[in-house]
C-alpha cells in the first residue's frame, strides 16, 4: 500500500501532474456549476417574468369567463316564467326577479357609463337557456350570459301578444326592469347583453376534455402494449426492433404527429360528426404522441416488480395470464399511475401537435367534435393575433406552470414511494 | 376434509402411490441440460423416493438448483435453456410438449431460497393457488386456510389476523406462508430450494420440524449448502459437483461412508 503510494507520488510529481490537474479538474467544476445555476436562473426568470406580466389578468373571473366578450343577442329555447326564490346572498341594491330567477342591479362601468350588471342566474331560469342569435359561430350555439355581464336588453310579450323592450335600452334601471318583467310580461323573447370577455374557460374545458379523451384511448394501449413487451415477447430481435421503433416515435416532433393526425384520422372522427379540427382527432394524435412516454414509463414500473414475486406466482400453478393480473399489475399500479399524471402534463405543454388537429380558434363552449384550444395553444392564439394580449398570454401561462409543476410532483413523490416499497 | 374437496375441485384424483411407481416419485432418466452452450447438468441419471426428504448438496453453481427446477419446469422460463433425457413423474414424462404445466405446478409445490409472499393479505396468500384453479367457495377456502397455515405450523401465530399484510410478517413466518401457500394447492411434492439460508436458527429450526411432519404427505426434496441440516433432517442425500451426480444414497451412508473423495472432501468441509 505504502509502496504504491510512493510510486504514484513520484509518478505525479515528475510529470507536474498535480497542478496540471488542479487546473483541468478546476475548469471542469466551474463549467459544472455554471450551467447549473444558468439553468437554475433561466427557470427563475422564466418565473418572475411570467408573474410580473401575468399576475394581475390572474383572477377567478377570467379562469371562469368566457374569451369572446362583445355584444350578444340571444333568443331562449324556454321562455316560460316560473317561480323562483332569491338567493340569501344577494346585495342590498340587487333587484331579484321571481317570475325568471336572476338578480341584476344598477352600475357605472369605467368610462362612467350607466349599466346593469347581472349577478346572479339560477340554474333554473329561462335565461339560462339561451342560444346565440346573431350570425358567426355561436349562431344556435348554447350562449348564456356569465355572471357580471351587462345587461342591456330583455325584450318580453305581455298580456296583448306585444313584443316590448325592457331594461337599460328601454330607459329603465334594474329596478324598473324586474317590475316590468315580474308584472307585465307573459313570457321572454331574447335579450341583449355585453360580456367582458378575455376569460379561459373554453380552453379549460377543452384542455380537460383533450386529457380525458386521451387518456382513455392511450392509457390501456400503451400499458398493454407494455405488458406484451416486458412480459410476453421473447427477447427476441422482434421485440428489440419494436422497442426501438418505439423510442425513436419519442424523439419525432410532435408537428408532424399533427400533420399525420390531421391527414390520416381525420376522416375518422367524421364518423362522430366533425366537419373542421377538432377535440377528438387532438385526442387521437396525443395518443400517437404519448404512446411511447406511456409504454416507457409502464415498462419502468413492471421492471421494478420483483421476479420472485411471478416466480412464486407461476410455481402456484397461476398461468401466465393470472400472475400478469393478479400479482404483476396491481404492483406495477403507481407506475402506471405516474405514466398517466406524466401524459397529463405533456398534453397540457403540447401546442404543434394541436394546432393542425384541434384548430387555433378559441371556443368558449367547446365540444368534442368541434374545434377548441387547449391553454398552450391559446396562449399563442391570443399572441398571433393584430395586437397581442401579453397579460393575458401571461395569466395562461402561470396556469400551466402550476398544473405542471403540481403533476411533476407528484409523479417524483409516487416514485419515490415506488422504489421505497421494494428497497425494505 | 376441506382438502379431500380441494382434491376434487382441482381434478386431481391421484394418490402418492398412484403417481409413484414402486415408492419412487422421480426418475430422472440421462438429464441433460445446456445453458446456451454451457452445459449446467450431465447425463444425471436419479430416482426420487416418494413421501422422503431427499437433499442435493454441492458447491455453489453445481447444478442443485437447476435440477430441482426442472420437476415443476420454472426452467422454461428461462430463454435458451435446452433439456434432453426423460424426467418421469409415475409414468408420464413431465417434459412432454403436451404436459400440462399449469396443472403440473399445482402437483409439485416450489418454496424459494428467499420468502416471496405476494404483497396480499396473509389469507389471500394461502388461497391463491386454489384461486387461480377457479375455486370461489369461501367455505372450502377457509377450510383451507386453516388446514395449510396448521400444517405449516403458522396457523397460531396468524389466526387473529388472516387480514393482515403478508409482507408485514417476519422473514421466518413469510417462509412458512409460502410453504402453506403451496401446500392449499394439495401437491404431491415440494420443491426447497435453500428455504433457511435466508433465516434465522430459530426459523430454520422450526421450517426443520415442520419437513419432518410434511414428509408423512409430501415428497420432499430439498436443496442446502448445510451439511448439518442435510444430515438431521434427509433420508436420502445427492451429491452434485459441477453439474454430475457424483453420489447418491440414504444419508446415513453417504455422511458416514462417502464412496467418492470428492463427496468426502465437501461435506468434511474441506472444500465448496
Ligand atoms: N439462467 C441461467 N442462465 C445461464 N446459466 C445459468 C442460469 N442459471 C444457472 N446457470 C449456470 O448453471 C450452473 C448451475 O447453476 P445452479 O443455479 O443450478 O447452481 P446451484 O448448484 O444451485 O448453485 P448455488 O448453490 O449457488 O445456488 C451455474 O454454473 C450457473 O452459472
Ligand atoms: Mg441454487
Amino acid at each position: 500500500m505504502t509502496n504504491d503510494r510512493r510510486t504514484l507520488d513520484a509518478l505525479t510529481n515528475k510529470r507536474g501532474m498535480n497542478n496540471q490537474r488542479r487546473l483541468a479538474d478546476g475548469i471542469k467544476d466551474f463549467i459544472t456549476y455554471l450551467s447549473t445555476s444558468l439553468s437554475v436562473l433561466v427557470l427563475g426568470a422564466v418565473f418572475v417574468f411570467v408573474l410580473t406580466r401575468g399576475w394581475q389578468t390572474l383572477s377567478w373571473d377570467m379562469i371562469t369567463g368566457d374569451f369572446w366578450g362583445g355584444n350578444f343577442k340571444v333568443n331562449f329555447t324556454e321562455t316560460l316564467p316560473g317561480t323562483f326564490t332569491a338567493p340569501g346572498s344577494l346585495p342590498q341594491d340587487a333587484y331579484f326577479s321571481e317570475k325568471y330567477g336572476f338578480a341584476v342591479r344598477d352600475d357605472k362601468n369605467h368610462e362612467k357609463k350607466d349599466i346593469m350588471v347581472l349577478l346572479y342566474l339560477d340554474p333554473e331560469s329561462p335565461l339560462k337557456t339561451s342560444v346565440g342569435a346573431t350570425a358567426g359561430p355561436t349562431l344556435d350555439q348554447p350562449l348564456s350570459a356569465g355572471i357580471g355581464a351587462e345587461i342591456r336588453k330583455i325584450t318580453y310579450v305581455n298580456d296583448d301578444g306585444a313584443k316590448k323592450s325592457a331594461g337599460l335600452l328601454g330607459k329603465q334601471n334594474a329596478e324598473q326592469m324586474v317590475f316590468t318583467l315580474d308584472t307585465q310580461s307573459v313570457s321572454v323573447d331574447s335579450m341583449d347583453f355585453q360580456s367582458s370577455g378575455g376569460g379561459i374557460r373554453g380552453s379549460l374545458a377543452a384542455t380537460l376534455m383533450l386529457i380525458g379523451i386521451t387518456l382513455v384511448i392511450a392509457l390501456p394501449i400503451g400499458v398493454f402494449a407494455a405488458i406484451y413487451l416486458h412480459e410476453i415477447a421473447g427477447k427476441g430481435k422482434i421485440t428489440k426492433m419494436i422497442r426501438a421503433a418505439i423510442e425513436m416515435l419519442n424523439g419525432v416532433p410532435s408537428i408532424i404527429f399533427g400533420l399525420m393526425g390531421m391527414t390520416v384520422f381525420f376522416p375518422l372522427t367524421r364518423l362522430f360528426g366533425a366537419t373542421t379540427p377538432n377535440i377528438l382527432l387532438g385526442g387521437i394524435t396525443m395518443t400517437v404522441v404519448l404512446l411511447p412516454v406511456i409504454i416507457r414509463q409502464t415498462e419502468e414500473a413492471l421492471i421494478t416488480v420483483p421476479d420472485k414475486l411471478r416466480m412464486g406466482s407461476l410455481s402456484l400453478g397461476a398461468t401466465k395470464t393470472q400472475t400478469i393480473f393478479k400479482v404483476v399489475l396491481p404492483n406495477a399500479l403507481p407506475g402506471i399511475l405516474s405514466a398517466g399524471l406524466l401524459s397529463i402534463s405533456r398534453i397540457i405543454g403540447e401546442s404543434a401537435a394541436l394546432i393542425y388537429t384541434m384548430g387555433t380558434f378559441v371556443v368558449d363552449r367547446p365540444q368534442l367534435n368541434g374545434r377548441a384550444t387547449t391553454l398552450a395553444v391559446q396562449i399563442w392564439s391570443v399572441m398571433s393575433g393584430e395586437q397581442p394580449n401579453f397579460e393575458l398570454a401571461s395569466a395562461i401561462s402561470i396556469l400551466i406552470l402550476l398544473m405542471v409543476l403540481v403533476l411533476n410532483v407528484s409523479v417524483k413523490m409516487i416514485t419515490a414511494s415506488l422504489n421505497k416499497k421494494w428497497k425494505e | 376434509m376441506a382438502n379431500e374437496e380441494a382434491k376434487s375441485v382441482t381434478d386431481t384424483d391421484r394418490t402418492v402411490d398412484q403417481l409413484s411407481s414402486g415408492g419412487v416419485m422421480f426418475r430422472v432418466q440421462d438429464l441433460d441440460l445446456y445453458y446456451g452452450n454451457f452445459q449446467a447438468l450431465k447425463k444425471i441419471n436419479i430416482e426420487i423416493p416418494a413421501r422422503k426428504v431427499t437433499a442435493f448438496i454441492g458447491p455453489s453453481g453445481c447444478g442443485k438448483s437447476t435440477l430441482l427446477r426442472c420437476f415443476n419446469r420454472m426452467n422454461d422460463l428461462i430463454d435458451d435453456v435446452r433439456i434432453e433425457g426423460k424426467i418421469l413423474l409415475g409414468d408420464r414424462d413431465i417434459k412432454d410438449a403436451n404436459m400440462d404445466v399449469v396443472r403440473l405446478r399445482t402437483e409439485v409445490g416450489m418454496v424459494f431460497q428467499s420468502p416471496n409472499p405476494f404483497p396480499m393479505s396473509i389469507y389471500d396468500n394461502v388461497t391463491y393457488g386454489l384461486r387461480c384453479q377457479g375455486i370461489k367457495d369461501k367455505a372450502l377456502l377457509d377450510e383451507v386456510v386453516e388446514s395449510s397455515l396448521k400444517k405449516a405450523a403458522l396457523w397460531n401465530e396468524v389466526k387473529d389476523d388472516l387480514g393482515k399484510n403478508a409482507v408485514k410478517l417476519s422473514g421466518g413466518q413469510q417462509q412458512r406462508l409460502c410453504i402453506a401457500r403451496a401446500i392449499a394447492l394439495q401437491p404431491t411434492v415440494i420443491l426447497m430450494d435453500e428455504p433457511t439460508s435466508a433465516l434465522d436458527p430459530v426459523a430454520t429450526g422450526k421450517i426443520e420440524d415442520l419437513m419432518e411432519t410434511l414428509k408423512e404427505d409430501y415428497t420432499i426434496i430439498i436443496v442446502t449448502h448445510s451439511m448439518n441440516q442435510a444430515a438431521r433432517i434427509s433420508d436420502k442425500t445427492a451429491f452434485f459437483y459441477l453439474g454430475d451426480l457424483i453420489e447418491y444414497g440414504d444419508t446415513d451412508r453417504v455422511f458416514s461412508k462417502p464412496a467418492d473423495p470428492r463427496t468426502e472432501a465437501y461435506i468434511t468441509g474441506r472444500f465448496g
